[in-house]
């Protein structure tokens, strides 16, 4: 599985599924433990190039799960530091080049640990540095590309705004400055995307996607937009589209005809939560689908039931279950 | 639920295509012989990655340091650093390349047949370097690509190689390697009629080649989008596309009034027919709600294929789609989709229709109870559907 971070290796096929499904918390917990204790397999270094952000979705994870110490605190900053590249991007591990993804990963991380402050300690001026580089990237039609390769994507764009508005450095958080990036031609460019369906693709004209849905209004919500650019009427026709994600299993899929997935539960889940129609699906079924794509033996959650658990797929799935409403998990933030 | 409807569950739930499945515990117990073998695998991939990564910093931009970059994408082409390091080595020797073209004095020892072939190609030595380079490295991608045709690093890095040799060359050598992007990336489209990188990819292909040319493709791509939903109904990845082509056709047609109508009444035929043969699926409503979109004033993302549209043209549209839906129910009276597409145009006619409209108000309320009493998933929606509608 690409976007797997760790491997997870799980026992118990479905069929061993108990009637009563319920999250097992200490599992789960004991399953993001584990992942970076893997170095004798080989999937372990296959996954490398997406460590940091693996650990950012295992800090997560844990936070939903009420176990925000779960992991050390300095560990996970030393390895933060030691992914800071001199242009002031952070790549995936130590030694691999930057890029916007794991950037903002990095970003998310010191957040959520509150290490903003051992950053300017370690790395003066690290704050600016790091909005420098992402403000670098923006190209002269409002998008971002993900380095200095050129690749553009509705993700970086979102990553960009995010990251931003995590340092405190939008234009919006401290106008008395001049601002690091054009924020209004970003948002043109996010709606240059939409489609007639309501939903957004990767660039103007392309097939509306779930994941590229949540990037568009993350986006926008961020930049204050959402709300005025929608309309009810908008919000209607996305919500439409939105709320066809879900099948009759109860999970949620990322565009029409397309198989369900757990991560969808948050692609699809926010993108339904930001424009207030989260009601205009089924919760019970998601939370049932979600339950039934958890390994109740090892911890972890999978793409479908009885499929290997990856950290991807357990964070999104997590979400999708706070969302939902289901006790024992912290609620979460759509944007 | 129908049995139609099970069936297609069943298949989009457990059809594992990209999913791998778990195995048990003991399963993975592995013996000594297995772990030892794991921990040579191990110890001779992060070889090979100190070995890349050593050589890269020492600026050995070699052509054994590119086999050795080949040798690890070709273990995890989700390495994206290694294609950054890819891209070093190659724009080093092109930049050697073009640096040669410049400096008369380093070709001594050039080969008489590689002038030749080169004069053959309607290119410079260097520029013929520069070619033979980019190939070979499109080559390499080939089956990288059919392995892994969900990677965005082998796209990416394949936009990169057709970048920097038109960037290069001369623009008729270009344009047979933009046409020869075009016959893969159709491969890769039959393949997966539904990967989204191919999609994407093919439209960037497509505008290179129509900037290259001066030429409009939109009618040779709007043959393809035909093509492949004959070859599969439920394909929206082409009927999208298929909606972006139209109203540039219908541009670049220069047509009139009658026969923008005569295009719309096409594509309606073709998705009424589409949507007898499978009325429960989404790909084809969503056409559907395409080509109503564009009679929609209100929705921006959608320009009008008719010009000039009047409220009547409206109100006509919508009233023969819904005698055209409504004949669908006949046999298919558990589908969703029927009830919603009838409210849609309802919705819409009652904004622009004349005439006594408690009928069809009547009738609206009846496809309310019976669209809640069938999508119990959606029953806020269709609370909230309820309350705007206000009947």
């Amino acid at each position: 599985m690409s976007l797997a971070a760790g491997p997870g290796r799980g026992g118990g096929a479905d069929t061993q599924l108990p009637d009563e499904l319920a999250l097992v918390v200490e599992k789960q917990v004991a399953y993001i433990q584990s992942l970076d204790k893997r170095r004798d397999e080989l999937e372990y270094h296959l996954t490398e190039h997406l460590r940091i952000s693996g650990v950012y979705w295992g800090l997560t994870a844990l936070h939903l799960l009420r176990h925000p110490d779960a992991l050390p605190r300095d560990g996970v900053l030393d390895f933060v530091f030691s992914c800071l590249r001199p242009n002031g991007g952070f790549g995936a591990a130590p030694g691999h080049d930057a890029h916007m993804l794991y950037t903002v990963s990095a970003v998310q991380i010191l957040a959520m640990t509150g290490g903003f402050e051992e950053l300017e300690t370690r790395f003066p001026n690290g704050k600016m540095r790091i909005a420098k580089f992402i403000a670098d990237l923006q190209q002269p039609n409002g998008t971002f590309a993900g380095d200095e390769w050129g690749e553009t994507d509705t993700r970086f764009l979102y990553g960009a705004l995010n990251a931003l508005s995590l340092l405190r450095l939008l234009h919006s958080q401290r106008t008395d400055e001049p601002p690091l990036i054009n924020v209004s031609a970003a948002t043109a460019y996010i709606k240059a995307c939409q489609n007639f369906d309501g939903g957004f693709g990767v660039a103007p004209g392309r097939e509306s996607h779930s994941g590229q849905v949540f990037t568009c209004l993350a986006a926008l919500s961020i930049a204050g937009e959402l709300d005025s650019y929608l309309g009810e009427e908008g919000k209607d026709r996305l919500g439409a589209w939105l709320s066809e994600r879900q099948l009759p299993s109860g999970g949620l899929n990322g565009r029409p005809e397309k198989l369900v997935d757990s991560c969808y539960s948050w692609w699809v889940g926010s993108s339904l939560a930001m424009i207030g129609r989260f009601h205009w699906i089924d919760q019970k079924k998601l939370t049932r689908f979600i339950l039934q794509c958890q390994d109740p033996e090892q911890g972890g959650f999978a793409d479908r039931p009885g499929d290997m658990v990856d950290v991807f797929h357990t964070v999104f799935a997590l979400t999708g279950l706070s969302f939902a409403g289901y006790p024992e998990l912290d609620e979460v933030d759509p944007a | 639920m129908t049995r139609r409807e099970k069936r297609k569950e069943v298949r989009l739930t457990f059809e594992k295509q990209h999913g791998i499945p778990r195995v048990s515990a003991t399963a993975v117990d592995r013996s000594e012989q297995a772990k030892e073998k794991e921990r040579k695998q191990i110890e001779q991939y992060k070889a090979l990655e100190r070995n890349v990564s050593d050589r890269v910093k020492s600026k050995d931009y070699s052509g054994s340091t590119l086999q050795a970059t080949s040798n690890l994408l070709t273990q995890n082409p989700e390495y994206y650093t290694i294609w950054n390091y890819r891209r070093l080595i190659l724009q080093d020797a092109v930049h050697r390349e073009v640096a040669s073209g410049h400096d008369a004095t380093g070709k001594e020892q050039i080969d008489e047949k590689d002038i030749a072939a080169a004069e053959k190609a309607g290119l410079t030595l260097p520029q013929q370097e520069i070619s033979l380079l980019v190939n070979e490295d499109l080559q390499f991608l080939i089956p990288l690509l059919k392995q892994f045709p969900k990677c965005y690093w082998i796209w990416n890095h394949r936009s990169w190689l057709l970048a920097t040799a038109t960037k290069h060359l001369p623009a008729k050598s270009t344009v047979k390697l933009w046409q020869a992007e075009l016959g893969l990336v159709s491969k890769m489209l039959a393949l997966d009629s539904r990967n989204f990188h191919g999609w994407g990819y093919r439209r960037e292909v497509v505008q290179e080649l129509e900037r290259l040319s001066g030429s409009s493709m939109a009618e040779k791509e709007f043959e393809y989008t035909t093509k492949m939903i004959n070859s599969n109904l439920s394909n929206f990845s082409a009927w999208h596309y298929r909606s972006q082509l139209i109203p540039r056709l219908l541009e670049e047609r220069e047509v009139g009034s009658e026969d923008r109508k005569k295009m719309l009444d096409t594509e309606f035929e073709l998705i009424t027919r589409a949507l007898y043969t499978d009325p429960y699926d989404q790909s084809l409503w969503f056409y559907h709600q395409y080509l109503l979109s564009t009679l929609d004033p209100g929705n921006s993302q959608s320009t009008s294929l008719l010009h000039p549209v009047t409220n009547a043209d409206r109100a006509q549209y919508l009233q023969q789609e819904l005698d055209s839906i409504r004949e669908m129910l006949d046999g298919a009276e558990d589908c969703k989709y029927i009830y919603q597409a009838l409210l849609e145009c309802s919705l819409r006619y009652l904004e622009v229709g004349s005439g006594n409209r408690s009928p069809l108000e009547n009738e609206m309320k009846d496809w309310l109870v019976e669209l809640k009493k069938i999508d119990p998933l959606r029953a806020g929606r269709w609370r909230d559907l309820e309350a705007k509608m206000k009947l």
